[in-house]
């Protein structure tokens, strides 16, 4: 392993560390909410992982203006998928959150276990 | 044991994904490779190709067009699910439990959401509009609008926010995003362009440029105003209680 440059990649790692927490919160807690912000939780992690890759050091907003050289400005597509990305999870989790709110009114529950009826899935 | 299952697991991805973090090329290296390929191009010529010195928003109107075209129907389509699990609210009927609630927010704190609402919404109008030359944009400013209405919700509660703001005035609203793209796309279209142009063939280059100007702001407007009220309507729809529900009066 490269340790010196996972120490410069500190974004990454955290990330990383994001994406494994979310990760556990939707595998092991039983509640349904819980694991909506599991998921949030990851996709956070892929948004600072890709907006970290287009970031230049001490670079610029890519907003032309005087006096800035495109070389010095950041990249501007990660940013804009990332754009894309962050609606596209608040509709994920609206819908989601809406699907939960069904299911509460109905088992009046929000445990997953619960909701099957069984101790462990497996 | 479903803990421990899941821990050996999440230690397995997170050595592999850790030994790929010491594999990827330095951060914030002006070399790397997400800068050789087509950003330096948008970086040098999005200003002039797409008609906003923020490259940001040039990407997204412009250069990936399509993308954009999909997530607003992304947000339309989430709204329209809400809507289909949850149902709309009855305006000036429907109730939160904090509506029945004895506890009222207090004069201090609807004081002062009356006097920062309309100054968010003010600043979200900024946001939107400049959009092509700042740092901002559609959805930023959308969200502004949403919160700045959830923030109104809060304070003066559900029968209140659904009277100023009716479910028939944000029907409309709603689908404006789609309907705004839809429409600057066929005009390209109408102009014997490709579908989503901005720059008509045909024209003089001072009324092409004045035409992606207005178009690439009416999709900003459209997304912006739509962004916020559909975040309006999906926290409409979800904080409503049927149980609460008042009965309309029969006089």
């Amino acid at each position: 392993m490269n340790f010196s440059r996972i120490a410069h990649n500190l974004n990454y790692v955290f990330s990383v560390v994001l994406f494994l927490l979310g990760l556990y919160t939707i595998a092991v807690k039983p509640n349904l909410v819980k694991k909506i912000m599991g998921l949030n939780i990851m996709e956070t992690s892929v948004f600072l992982f890709m907006v970290s890759i287009g970031m230049v050091g001490s670079g610029n907003a890519p907003v032309v203006t005087e006096g800035v050289k495109p070389a010095t400005m950041v990249n501007p597509i990660p940013q804009a998928l990332i754009l894309t990305g962050i609606v596209v999870a608040v509709s994920t989790t609206a819908v989601a959150l809406s699907l939960c709110i069904r299911i509460h009114e109905h088992y009046d529950s929000l445990n997953a276990f619960e909701i099957l009826g069984r101790d462990e899935l497996f | 044991m479903r803990k421990a299952i899941m821990l050996l697991a999440l230690a397995g991805i997170g050595v592999m994904l850790i030994y790929a973090v010491g594999e990827m090329p330095p951060m914030g290296d002006s070399g790397n490779p997400d800068k050789t390929h087509v950003a330096p191009r948008y970086l040098e010529h999005g200003e002039e190709e797409a008609g906003a010195s923020n490259v940001v928003t040039a990407v997204i109107l412009n250069y990936r067009g399509y993308d954009t075209m999909g997530e607003v129907a992304v947000i339309f389509c989430a709204l329209c699910a809400v809507v289909a699990v949850l149902g709309r609210e009855k305006t000036g009927l429907s109730r939160t439990h904090m509506d029945v609630s004895r506890v009222k927010a207090s004069v201090v704190v609807r004081t002062t959401v009356r006097f920062l609402v309309p100054v968010i919404i003010f600043f979200a109008i900024y946001i939107i509009l400049h959009g092509e030359e700042t740092p901002g944009g559609g959805f930023q400013g959308g969200a502004i609008i949403g919160a700045s209405i959830i923030l109104f919700t809060l304070a003066f509660g559900l029968p209140e926010s659904t009277r100023k703001i009716p479910l028939k005035s944000r029907v409309p609203l709603e689908s404006f995003a789609v309907i705004a793209f839809l429409a600057a796309g066929f005009t390209g279209i109408l102009f014997g362009a490709n579908f989503l142009t901005y720059i008509m063939p045909g024209l003089s280059e001072h009324a092409a440029e004045t035409i992606r100007q207005v178009m690439m702001m009416v999709i900003e407007i459209g997304i912006g105003f739509a962004g916020g009220i559909i975040f309006t309507s999906i926290m409409f729809a979800m904080i409503r209680e049927d149980k609460y529900e008042l009965q309309p009066d029969s006089s």
